[in-house]
């Protein structure tokens, strides 16, 4: 079985150009945030951002904005770059079963000589390589333009982790939405679920965070595990990578065995 | 000693496993009903087309043969294997037509057939070019920018091309016009020749009249009857629409052999005949006649035909 006839390879060559519009679309809003940091690094900016009340900064996802590695974690690691890349990760993961299924594909490629579990395994694997492709191609962005842009002092080792914790967030939601789909068969249930994981996980996480009482609230939050660690300061957190990686492949193989048992497409 | 009696046996003895069994086949979907006990039993090498008006449960048994739903109750053996425990290694010996052939619109059809090819392990180019020749498909173009029939094409030849040893068909026959017909039931009659078995759905008669051995209607998912094709052939069975140019009395086919759901209405006579159209024919010469419609039955008819008129061994209602 070469991978051109795999469903692993399909499934990447009928997403090669939604992969390609992120790549650029990713790039550029990194690149864009990065060649703002000269201006934004300025005292009087940053005195400025300093007379906000620090949880009003820390909700909104600036911290330490003077510094290269607090820049770069306050806005392109903050925001754009999750959203975009969960974005990007859930549609990929609703549509590997739930989409096929609801628009009446998947029946065909299950009337095939393949399991159940090789097809959400290969759907899976190539979320994972979208996202290691999306982690290298934004990596390149940003290495090329931290000269430039005086962010060299986070160096290529921090922001290659920076990357692979953001491309290994976009593995936990697309697993979600892959294995919330597997077992539900319906793109409306999965897209909710993740909606309301990822608006829910990141208040979580910020919010929750300094208050004693629902602090446990941040220990279960995806986000945690991205960017509490702040990989961008002290490079690549094996352990959070490690839970990412595992709660997603058990999310997913739940979510086959679901599947394997269910009717299909009724 | 050999036994003198070992070249009397068949041939492939092991072939009279049923390419298709089911047994009290049961299906349901929360409330609704899907298969109510369906029994069937389609012999190896020959072509069955599988009737049935829309809803009365032959894609669900088709769903079932394929492992894609699983049954409520009963039991289901396909190729004597019971589909959800072979898995795979049964579904590489079956080729299927899916009902609603819907597949991604982006990629060529060639690029489709390559890939499921490769899933069936290997299916040799040239093959996929003949069969795209006499379908007269065009491998190359987007399946978007395909027509429905052409759609079709693709959907037969992915379920032919590793000439499989059963082919579960859904509704092989939509979208398709006269002409490539022709070719699809060429290609029917190829696999049967070939030892293969066919097990196809339509909703109509005439379409599968053609090229199956055996015809079976189900309805409300039950099987209803199972005929050979000659004997549905034999019994004739037409519609008709009489106009006459004037008002004829209630009774005027009272009589006539053959006749069934007779309905007259003012100038018009409206039934079903069955056999020879010779006695309906001297019994309306009567009147003027203005038209005769004569086409095909619906499958209800036919069934009602078959089954509920008080001739046979029921004689009940």
């Amino acid at each position: 079985m070469t991978v051109r006839h795999s469903v692993l390879g399909k499934t990447l060559r009928e997403q090669r150009r939604a992969l390609l519009a992120w790549m650029i679309g990713l790039s550029a809003v990194a690149v864009l945030y990065a060649s703002f940091y000269p201006a934004m690094s300025s005292p009087d900016l940053t005195e400025a951002m300093d007379s906000f009340a620090p949880e009003f900064m820390e909700a909104l996802g600036f911290t330490a904005l003077g510094t290269p590695a607090g820049y770069l974690g306050s806005t392109t690691f903050g925001i754009p770059g999750p959203v975009l890349t969960i974005l990007l990760a859930a549609w990929l993961g609703i549509r590997a079963i739930a989409g096929e299924e609801e628009g009446g594909r998947l029946d065909l490629l299950l009337a095939q000589p393949v399991s159940r579990w090789r097809v959400a395994l290969e759907r899976f694997g190539a979320l994972v390589v979208v996202m290691a492709v999306l982690a290298v191609v934004l990596f390149v962005a940003l290495l090329s333009i931290s000269g430039p842009a005086d962010l060299g002092a986070i160096g290529p080792g921090n922001l290659a982790a920076g990357t692979i914790h953001l491309a290994v967030l976009g593995v936990w939601f697309g697993g979600l939405a892959l294995g919330v789909g597997a077992a539900t068969g319906s793109r409306a249930i999965t897209t909710g679920v993740v909606a309301i994981v990822g608006v829910g996980g990141y208040f979580a996480n910020t919010l929750a965070a300094p208050i004693d009482a629902i602090g446990w609230m941040r220990d279960i939050s995806p986000f945690h595990y991205y960017s509490g660690g702040r990989p961008l300061v002290h490079g690549l957190q094996v352990a959070d990578v490690a839970v990412l990686l595992l709660s997603a492949s058990l999310i997913v193989v739940l979510g086959t065995v679901r599947l394997d048992r269910r009717d299909v497409g009724t | 000693m050999e036994p003198l009696h070992g070249h009397v046996r068949p041939r492939g003895a092991r072939s009279v496993t049923p390419a298709i069994r089911t047994d009290g086949l049961t299906k349901r979907y929360g409330q609704r009903r899907g298969l109510a006990g369906l029994d069937l039993e389609v012999h190896p090498g020959e072509v069955f087309g599988f009737l049935g008006p829309n809803g009365a449960g032959k894609t669900t048994t088709i769903r079932l043969l394929l492992d894609i739903i699983r049954p409520t109750s009963g039991t289901v053996e396909v190729l004597g294997m019971q589909p959800r425990v072979a898995g795979p290694d049964l579904r590489r010996r079956i080729g299927y037509l899916p009902g609603d052939f819907v597949v991604e619109g982006g990629q060529s059809s060639r690029e489709l057939l390559t890939f499921l090819g490769g899933l069936l392990g290997g299916v040799p180019k040239h093959r996929l070019v003949t069969l795209a020749d006499r379908l007269d498909l065009d491998l190359d173009a987007r399946i978007r920018s395909l027509s429905k029939g052409n759609r079709q094409k693709v959907g037969l030849i992915q379920a032919f091309m590793h000439e499989p040893e059963l082919l579960i068909l859904d509704e092989p026959s939509s979208g398709l016009d006269p002409i490539v017909q022709e070719t699809f039931l060429g290609l029917v009659r190829e696999a049967s020749e070939a030892g293969r078995t066919v097990f196809m759905s339509s909703h109509v008669l005439s379409e599968v009249q053609r090229s199956a051995h055996r015809v079976g209607i189900v309805r409300d998912g039950r099987m209803v009857a199972v005929e050979g094709v000659d004997t549905v052939r034999a019994r004739a069975i037409r519609r008709f629409e009489i106009r006459f140019e004037v008002e004829v009395p209630a009774d005027v086919v009272a009589g006539v052999p053959g006749l069934d759901r007779v309905v007259v209405d003012g100038s018009v006579v409206r039934g079903i005949l069955e056999g020879r159209a010779d006695p309906l024919l001297k019994a309306i010469a009567r009147y003027p006649v203005a038209s005769i419609l004569s086409e095909e039955p619906t499958l209800d008819e036919v069934f009602l035909a078959f089954y509920r008129r008080p001739e046979g061994d029921d004689g009940a209602a």
